[in-house]
């Protein structure tokens, strides 16, 4: 039932291949020939540095990449990660053209049918995390999205989410979190999520909705335990009343208005700053300034960074260290993970994280250089695993922690048997091509793990016959699970 | 570690929603046979009083639905007349989509906040399952949830054999995924056993050979089979009956009531521990239309059966008087859906209103 590679191309399959691995026969793109062996396998039996940073830092090593990290050396790596406009990418933008909703600005998304725009926006975040160059940066798209989490399926989202990610999250993930948090704050989708749009006092006896003002506190900056008070949010809420979104019907939908008389336009008390009578729309900036400015934000955000990088149970002295980052390059998210990827915490956590769903179902993609059009099949598998992209109902996104996820693992098992099967829908794995092109079974199998295989691991690989069940049994091993 | 699969303790209920797709006829499933006014608005397409199944002095149920009977006579059955939501739009995708997500413009699906919210309770392998292609809107945000098409959905497939053994031992030493694993595989083994053509109903019960039954019976199997599953979706099509309703609706009717009839005598006590849902985005406008159809319109019927169910006809009925009615003369909602599953989520535990249906104020139907 396989097809042969070029057709299945040519029926709409992206490559991950790295470009340097591609025979040039292959895609009649590159005439670059390419090297017969460039997997690059591991040859410590634990985890090593260039592994530990594919682990953590991408969403699964493709072959190649670790070879070409090593050239680079780890800290030049870093900085070509954090650095993704300079980074050619034209792999990944080849493929998302296939999506035009994601280019479209907020009004003309309402022309596109709802479940039309989740569709290209999953395949789009999907074929992005398994092809993209620019790795790191897709990696802290997935936190962000997290962190200012927007269920697609509440009201005008279901449009207007598309523009969030594009506009909201993908612009600013590696930038300032003072304008990642302004961009949110006025953020369509958001305003529709967490009720912005009908916070309004336009009488006295009018209470403000104060949905969004807890949530930006709780969540999005200060952090539950942030010293904020019940008073604290219902004086935030009365700073952004008045901002609001057009409504679908009618002219102008989906653009973000500031109605002044709909603002309470009295003075308030925030986190014990005056915020004095007549500031109208300012109330909104002045607010946003504020509380990215505070400590606790420093620590709430840096917290949750080294939660994601490091251990669930963040190191005391990690948070330290890149909340003073954070605080003193005023929320500069580059400098920030600088801190973070060089903290002696960072280098020693290996293999000690479980990968979430959709982490996991990306690493099997670019570990085996799957063809795959990035299509239902996979978003199904994310929906078993309980990682279904940009649908988690509640403001606080998916946990980031292993025990919200490890009763995950049939479906991840089952997957990683119907993946190496080519009995995915619109994904192709070629078992045999892989062995060859990794130098043999054992450099394949020290690829897909990040070190040389144990005693265990070959003894299984072996008992399985190897080939499709070996590689199965790989993804859906422990040693695989984790990051 | 087996305690996770240990059967039916008071967080092993399984919550099965069947849903009619199209807006389904509450005046044909259950007529108020004792309304001169039903007749007088359907004078070509009513059920006549003597051929109802009596339920009380006003309501029968329709004669395609004996199989049921007994249930009702047995107190499994409750029935909720008048009942739908807020939304008046009559149309199918926005009743349907504001009954699933529980309300207008909450995020995900009450199914998925509610298992959400219920936290790992059950934490099995199989928490939510539909029957189809896709997973239902209802269901969106769930912990897990997996469309079901056939068993072997769900197990490993051909390779179960060759992986599982191995997983074993590779899982056996992993501090961090032992347990998990043990559980995944214990569940898998279960399913492995599971064979559809071998299955034999149990107390006599007796499925169709429709897609219903079917679906009812796979589902019978899974729930004895203990693998903790905390909610199931299935979906009944065809009940949108502009034209001809009693010859499209008639065969739905029997199947809907033998399959349920079927599946409730085959859970035998299990079905105390299963609470079963029927609901529909809309009921149908009064008035019989000019090809002996019905249009689009407001209140249908709920059907809330076992799981520790109070039968009978349960809650207020408007009338179907002329000022009775609402719109261009349809069936006025004065049960809200919320409120009669509210009530059966309620005895399936650790059950919290405001996170499962925020910005509505609860008040529990006694169904």
């Amino acid at each position: 039932m396989m097809m042969p590679r070029r057709e299945f191309l040519v029926a709409g399959g992206a490559s991950l291949f790295a470009a340097a691995c591609r025979p040039a026969h292959m895609l009649g793109i590159d005439s670059e020939v390419a090297p017969s062996f460039c997997f690059g396998s591991p040859t410590e039996r634990e985890i090593d540095l260039a592994s530990h940073l594919l682990n953590r830092c991408t969403f699964g090593a493709r072959p190649g990449d670790r070879e070409s990290l090593q050239s680079l050396g780890s800290t030049a790596w870093i900085e070509t990660q954090l650095n993704p406009q300079r980074l050619e990418d034209t792999e990944a933008e080849r493929m998302l053209r296939r999506f035009p909703t994601l280019q479209e600005p907020a009004g003309e998304l309402y022309e596109y049918k709802p479940r039309v725009l989740l569709r290209e926006l999953v395949c789009g975040t999907i074929l992005r995390a398994a092809s993209s160059r620019r790795q790191l940066l897709e990696v802290m798209v997935e936190f962000w999205s997290d962190h200012f989490n927007i269920d697609i399926g509440k009201g005008d989202c279901a449009w207007l989410k598309v523009a969030d990610d594009r506009d909201v999250i993908r612009a600013h993930a590696l930038g300032r979190f003072l304008d990642l948090l302004r961009a949110s704050a006025s953020s369509p989708a958001m305003l529709w999520y967490l009720d912005g749009r009908v916070n309004r006092r336009s009488r006295p006896e009018e209470r403000p909705n104060e949905n969004y003002a807890r949530e930006l506190l709780e969540l999005h900056t200060l952090g539950v335990h942030g010293g904020y008070t019940q008073r604290d949010v219902m004086e935030v809420a009365r700073c952004l009343t008045g901002w609001t979104v057009r409504p679908s019907s009618g002219f102008g939908k989906g653009r973000v208005e500031f109605h002044p008389h709909e603002h309470d336009d009295d003075a308030k008390t925030v986190l014990g700053r005056h915020i004095p009578a007549g500031g109208g729309e300012r109330d909104l900036h002045d607010v946003l300034d504020l509380v990215a400015s505070l400590p606790e934000t420093s620590r709430h955000i840096a917290t949750k960074l080294c939660r994601r990088f490091i251990a669930d149970d963040a190191p005391e002295a990690a948070v330290d260290a890149v909340a003073e980052t954070f605080r003193m390059s005023e929320g500069d998210i580059r400098q920030t993970l600088r801190t973070l990827l060089t903290r002696p915490e960072f280098v020693s956590a290996r293999g000690t994280k479980l990968k979430r769903p959709f982490h996991y179902l990306v690493s099997v993609l670019r570990s085996t250089d799957a063809l795959t059009d990035g299509r239902s099949a996979l978003s199904d598998f994310l929906t078993s695993m309980g990682q279904a992209p940009f649908q988690y109902p509640t403001p606080e996104g998916y946990a980031s922690g292993a025990a919200a996820w490890e009763r995950t693992l049939i479906w991840r098992w089952k997957f990683a048997a119907a993946v190496a099967a080519n009995r995915v829908d619109g994904t192709r794995i070629d078992v045999d091509q892989l062995i060859r092109r990794a130098g043999g079974e054992g450099l394949l199998m020290a690829h897909v793990l990040g070190r040389q295989p144990n005693a265990t691991e070959q003894e299984a690989w072996k008992a399985t016959g190897g080939g499709a069940s070996g590689l199965a049994l790989l993804l859906a091993s422990p040693a695989f699970q984790r990051c | 570690m087996l305690s996770a699969f240990s059967p039916i303790r008071d967080d092993r209920r399984t919550l099965v929603v069947l849903f009619l797709r199209g807006g389904a006829d509450g005046l044909a499933l259950v007529p108020p046979v004792g309304d001169d006014a039903y007749h007088r608005a359907r004078p070509r397409i009513a059920v006549a009083a003597r051929d109802a199944i009596r339920l009380d002095d006003r309501f029968g149920l329709n004669p395609r639905m004996a199989p049921l009977e007994s249930l009702y006579r047995e107190g499994q059955l409750a029935v909720v007349p008048a009942c739908g939501s807020e939304d008046d739009t009559r149309s199918h995708f926005a009743a349907q989509d504001f009954m699933e997500h529980g309300g207008a413009d909450v995020g995900g699906g009450w199914l998925g906040r509610w298992l959400r919210q219920r936290g790992s309770a059950g934490g099995g392998a199989l928490t939510a399952l539909a029957f189809g292609t896709a997973v239902p809107e209802s269901l969106r945000g769930a912990p897990s949830a997996t469309a079901l098409r056939a068993f072997s959905d769900l197990g490993l497939g051909a390779a179960a054999e060759r992986l599982t053994p191995h997983l074993a031992s590779l899982y056996a030493a992993d501090v961090m995924l032992a347990d998990a694993a043990h559980d995944a595989l214990d569940a898998l083994n279960r399913l492995a056993s599971l064979h559809e053509s071998s299955y034999l109903p149990a107390n006599g019960a007796i499925y169709g050979n429709d897609d219903l039954a079917v679906e009812l019976k796979r589902l019978a199997q899974l729930i004895k089979t203990d693998l903790g599953l905390e909610a199931a979706c299935l979906d009944v099509h065809g009940w949108d009956t502009h034209f001809l309703q009693a010859t499209s609706m008639e065969p739905l009717m029997a199947r809907l009531a033998s399959g349920l009839s079927a599946f409730a005598t085959d859970l035998g006590s299990r079905l105390a521990s299963t609470s079963i849902v029927v609901m529909t985005e809309f009921g149908r406008r009064v008035v019989e239309n000019s090809s002996l159809g019905t249009d689009h319109g407001r209140g249908s019927v709920m059907f809330v059966i076992g799981g520790g169910v109070r039968g009978g006809v349960h809650g207020r009925w408007p009338g179907l008087d002329d000022d009775a009615l609402v719109g261009p003369g349809d069936v006025r909602v004065e049960q809200n859906f919320r409120d009669v599953l509210a009530a059966v989520l309620a005895r399936h535990g650790n059950f919290r209103a405001d996170l499962v249906f925020p910005g509505y104020r609860v008040q529990p139907i006694p169904v």
